[in-house]
């Protein structure tokens, strides 16, 4: 465990290092949820509105958004094709540390840190959209939501580990990841509220477990899911499904490896 | 005067000759890859077609975002694509070979040369793959766009052309402002995340912006401009005065642009020395 902590704390004072690339990202992000809100606010100033959501519910529907973005999805994949393809990933090899739990204590450094920066960020928005903001009605909304973003961290990272895996099979790793992160954030609802598509795809995105990242903890921070427990069940099975494909691929992986650069 | 026009006419004539040399050379470097360029086009016809899928289910809620019909967004979309494109031909990847180019003190190269330093980066990167496939999506959703306004004229479609330059100008000139920062913090790949997203939000109109947002998307961060004018003046729904302050911020950042640009590049401290 001790180990881990270390390594936590490395990576930390790394990502600090590249602060002004995360500024940068989150104020280009920030600035792109500034312009749905003006989208929002000129489609709801004209009398029309969408599905049963108020103006106030989608502002804060895109806000939590952006900081959900930062918090829960995991970009680690990135770093770990990388790793994979120029070799590096040999060092890990003969190293006593776990390779899923290396990367998800890296992701989990980044996501915190991350989660700073953003929440300065959307508070900030905020001050913007104050007339706009919708909050929890009850305490227990609070937590709920809380579980869920914590549970979506463990879900985001465990599917981008899976993605990153592809990489001993797959050299142009990257265009498919690319791809497979807008069909993500597609059907998480990070670009739309999910009840707002049509239903076919409405019942697509039941059964896939994109929705958990997005959607469904805004959902419960609005009020708009009562009863949790059924779809936090759900989200477990998930994770525990997607933890089991993590440790086939890495076992598979390493038999397939080639070890570039030896 | 009759020797003025005639040096311009002189330069102008040994750019064009410049960017077609350039031009055959960067295609034979795309040849190489020519798998990478179905990938490329492919992955760009997703990323439209899902734009195109959003608006689509908007719609079936609304019947006009600030004014803008669904058809009229759908040439919007498109008019992005084709922006981008544009700046493939001419200027953009050369802005994400910058920091390389710093980096490693190849930039001297581009001090040296008898040609502008700007005109050469843009130039010897030109690049028809990189955003090809979202040209060709571009010029079909503003074909079927069209194909469903009902008023809509052949005349609309020169100034559509000039106003395409024009915001292609604004772009240049915006690339150039963010890239100038380059000389001091050496990020070029944090600075071209803000151009991104640049391109990215104009793909919604202009006029949903009010009050101080109106002002800093038209003339700060002009994304209220970039692809919306081009799109209002081919669908009928622009205003004389909108498409002068089109006309005045594309000329302002291109010459801001170029001006910043020149002062900054005294700041470029060759690593290669």
């Amino acid at each position: 465990m001790k180990k881990y902590i270390t390594l936590f704390h490395i990576n930390w004072q790394n990502s600090l290092q590249y602060r002004f690339s995360l500024i940068v990202y989150i104020f280009g992000y920030s600035l792109y949820i500034g312009v749905l809100l003006y989208l929002w606010s000129a489609i709801y100033s004209e009398g029309q509105s969408v599905g049963n959501y108020t103006l106030s519910e989608l502002t804060t529907y895109y806000l939590l958004q952006l900081m959900i973005n930062s918090v829960i999805f995991s970009y680690v994949s990135w770093d770990v094709i990388e790793n994979i393809k120029d070799g590096y990933f040999s060092n890990f090899l003969i190293k006593p540390i776990d390779y899923y739990f290396y990367w998800f204590t890296v992701n989990l450094s980044g996501k915190i840190l991350e989660g700073l920066f953003i929440i300065i960020a959307v508070g900030i928005i905020s001050i913007f959209f104050r007339g706009h903001l919708t909050f929890p009605g009850t305490s227990a909304a609070l937590i709920y939501f809380l579980i869920s973003v914590i549970l979506g961290i463990v879900l985001s990272f465990e599917m981008d580990f899976c993605v990153g895996m592809i990489t001993f099979w797959l050299t142009q790793v990257r265009t498919f990841k690319f791809m497979l992160q807008t069909i993500i954030l597609f059907f998480a609802g990070a670009m739309l509220p999910l009840d707002l598509f049509p239903d076919f795809l409405v019942r697509i995105s039941d059964f896939l477990p994109f929705r958990y990242l997005v959607y469904f903890p805004v959902s419960i921070y609005l009020g708009k899911i009562n009863n949790p427990w059924p779809s936090f069940a759900i989200l477990i099975v998930w994770i525990l499904v997607f933890y089991g494909i993590s440790r086939v691929l890495l076992l598979r992986g390493i038999k397939r490896y080639e070890a570039v650069g030896i | 005067m009759k020797q003025l026009a005639y040096n311009i006419f002189r330069k102008i004539k040994r750019y064009l000759h410049l960017y077609r040399v350039f031009l055959s050379q960067n295609l034979k470097e795309d040849m190489i890859y020519r798998s990478n360029f179905i990938t490329l086009a492919v992955m760009d016809i997703g990323f439209v077609s899902v734009s195109v899928i959003l608006f689509k289910i908007i719609f079936t809620h609304v019947t006009s975002i600030a004014g803008w019909t669904f058809h009229q967004s759908i040439i919007l979309i498109g008019s992005v694509g084709i922006i981008r494109e544009m700046a493939y031909l001419t200027f953009r990847r050369g802005f994400l070979e910058l920091g390389n180019h710093i980096r490693k003190g190849t930039f001297d190269t581009f001090m040296v040369r008898p040609i502008a330093p700007n005109i050469h980066l843009a130039f010897r990167h030109i690049s028809i793959s990189e955003s090809f496939g979202e040209a060709i999506t571009g010029v079909v959703l503003v074909i079927y766009g069209i194909l469903h306004l009902n008023n809509w004229t052949w005349v609309s479609i020169p100034l559509y052309i000039i106003f395409l330059l024009n915001s292609l100008f604004v772009y240049y000139g915006f690339s150039l402002l963010i890239n100038s920062i380059v000389f001091w913090v050496i990020k070029t790949q944090e600075l071209n995340t803000i151009v991104y997203f640049f391109m990215e939000t104009s793909r919604y109109p202009g006029d949903i912006y009010r009050g101080v947002g109106k002002f800093i998307f038209t003339f700060i961060i002009p994304i209220g401009i970039i692809a919306t004018v081009p799109a209002s003046v081919l669908t009928g729904r622009t205003s004389w005065s909108s498409a002068l302050i089109a006309l005045f911020v594309g000329i302002s950042f291109l010459t801001t642009g170029i001006l910043v640009w020149r002062k900054s590049i005294e700041h470029y401290s060759s690593a290669s020395g």
